[in-house]
């Protein structure tokens, strides 16, 4: 068992004998140092979504699921196609990745997970660090270069991230998948 | 309709205080057979002093007081069935829950926050793997949210005391206050606060009179130390410069309701005192319960960005100043003078924010609710 503070998203619980996929986990502090977990599951078995809450030392079930290293290849109209290196094709819809949809972007080189539930595959999960290219971000407001003042950027499929004020349009940063959280300035990927 | 209500007592009391209440409400106004199980008889006994702190079983103004012992003594499940601030049920009790033939209806009663995220979260399912069906249930400040505890009619009752300065007289009498003439009357519920000295250094020098009312608590032990006194208990008044100073007993509900309608102005800390303020219609300062990694200050920056809304910037700027003062234990001597300068705007808005928020559904109104549509 495991508590649900520890169940992450892409992760499968059973509950009350039915597999659901957690799409979503946010974690709040409620009171007097007790916390909650608000999640967004999907039930692998009848597709149905719902939000559920937890305290956060609730217990789950965990559920072991396959794992198989994919790259993502493209889009085809509803679906994102990953292909794993003996180039055997995974389709997934938008729903299916709403965890890491932000991140999801032409062109991508990650070395990703594709999760499976009995065979199908449910999910896809990215590393925990990514690097993305600024599509678009103000000029830095102040002259900061301490990185400790934060301004909006977005990255090319959208994606709003807070970064630090040195950065400029077309820079290449790292994100932290878990949070979505700017970590640092990077080099392009090569 | 028959309610069980479990509540485990961590410190000082602000559980056993709103669940008590709660308790009270839904058997008196909504003919609820509620059962109270409560780990601490000794903490329930300071608000009832009628309790007995030994009884395993005890009915006390029409809710059944049950001691929460361990081992946990089977019982018949109720219909619907309330865990106080996230305690843990007995597992035979859940157990019981899942194997009663009806349905039970299974309520984690949260803390109150004034955080954007409650409202997203109150009233959703915890699914469980034991089939039965859980909700979160939030209290809270905006009608999103699950209400606030007020008895039905709190704001009248409170209305004719205030309006009525021989009933304020004689209830201050009882708790042996003589009210000094002209003075601005005060009461101080808080934990230990750092903040304290400045705040009464400053009462003490200005031309106002004040006389500032301390119910017995966690506060008396820095009070102690800047009145220089080497105990000080109930009934004990100390004088320095303009500031009045008295200790107050520790006392029922229903007289620390008619203390903060009495008094000009309240300090107030936790969950429950500072509900009851609100329905006072008189400034507050908050002190709110810390939390590990200062998730306190989210809680109190939130409150105050609602509470202000409405308010000039002067007056806005000046309530947060004092708060958060008050509450990062810091000087209050610039805050509390900036107060002074737009206290009629305060207390009007104080008097408006409780009619606002009197006009949601109040929390066992919203929980009755709840369970009917559930049905």
């Amino acid at each position: 068992m495991k508590t649900a503070q520890e169940m992450k998203p892409n992760s499968v619980a059973l509950i009350d004998g039915q597999p659901w996929l957690i799409q979503k986990a946010e974690f709040t502090k409620s009171g007097r140092n007790s916390a909650i977990v608000k999640m967004k599951l999907r039930n692998l078995l009848t597709g149905s979504s719902t939000e559920t809450v937890y305290k956060a030392d609730d217990k789950l079930e965990p559920v072991i699921l396959d794992r198989v290293a994919v790259t993502y290849s493209y889009y085809s109209e509803p679906n994102y196609v990953f292909m794993d290196d003996e180039f055997n094709q995974y389709e997934l819809n938008k729903d299916d990745l709403e965890s890491v949809m932000p991140f999801i972007v032409d062109g991508m080189t990650d070395i990703c997970e594709a999760v499976f539930f009995e065979g199908k595959v449910v999910s896809v999960d990215l590393p925990t660090t990514i690097v993305r290219q600024i599509a678009y971000t103000e000029g830095s407001a102040r002259g900061d270069t301490s990185g400790k003042v934060m301004k909006t950027a977005k990255l090319s499929n959208g994606t709003e991230v807070k970064v630090a004020d040195f950065c400029n349009i077309d820079d290449w940063i790292e994100i932290d998948t878990r949070t979505g959280e700017y970590k640092s300035r990077a080099k392009a990927p090569v | 309709m028959k309610w069980d209500i479990f509540c485990s007592v961590v410190d000082n009391y602000g559980d056993i205080g709103v669940t008590w209440r709660l308790a009270k409400q839904l058997a008196a106004e909504h003919g609820v057979a509620v059962r109270l199980w409560l780990d601490d008889l000794g903490a329930f006994a300071r608000l009832c002093p009628q309790a007995d702190r030994h009884a395993a079983q005890q009915l006390r103004q029409g809710v059944e007081v049950r001691q929460w012992l361990l081992p946990w003594q089977p019982v018949q499940p109720a219909d619907v069935v309330i865990e106080a601030f996230a305690c843990e049920l007995p597992d035979a009790y859940v157990a019981a829950m899942a194997a009663r033939p009806q349905k039970v209806l299974w309520l984690n009663l949260e803390y109150l926050s004034a955080e954007d995220w409650v409202e997203g979260c109150h009233g959703l399912p915890s699914l469980q793997s034991n089939g039965l069906q859980k909700f979160f249930f939030f209290p809270g400040f905006t009608t999103g949210s699950g209400g606030l505890l007020r008895e039905r009619d709190l704001l009248e009752q409170r209305r004719a005391f205030q309006a009525d300065p021989l009933a304020r007289a004689q209830f201050l009498m009882g708790l042996g206050v003589a009210p000094i003439a002209g003075a601005r009357l005060v009461s101080l519920f808080a934990y230990e606060n750092r903040a304290l000295a400045s705040w009464l250094e400053v009462l003490a020098a200005e031309p106002q009179v004040t006389q500032l009312l301390v119910p017995e608590g966690r506060i008396l032990a820095d009070l102690q130390a800047w009145l220089g006194c080497a105990t000080l208990v109930a009934g004990d008044q100390q004088q320095r410069g303009r500031l009045h100073v008295q200790v107050l007993p520790f006392v029922e509900q229903e007289q620390y309701d008619r203390l903060l309608w009495s008094c000009d102005f309240n300090a107030v800390r936790g969950e429950d005192s500072f509900v009851r303020a609100q329905w006072a219609g008189r400034p507050l300062l908050w002190h709110i319960y810390e939390q590990e990694e200062n998730a306190h200050w989210y809680k109190l920056e939130a409150f105050l960005a609602l509470y202000t809304k409405g308010l000039s910037p002067a007056a806005s700027a000046a309530l947060e100043g004092l708060w958060r003062a008050w509450n990062a234990g810091a000087a209050m001597g610039a805050s509390w003078d900036a107060l002074l300068q737009v206290w009629p705007e305060l207390a009007e808005h104080a008097e408006r924010w409780c009619l606002q928020r009197a006009s949601q559904a109040d929390l066992a109104e919203a929980l009755v609710e709840f369970y009917q549509n559930w049905l």
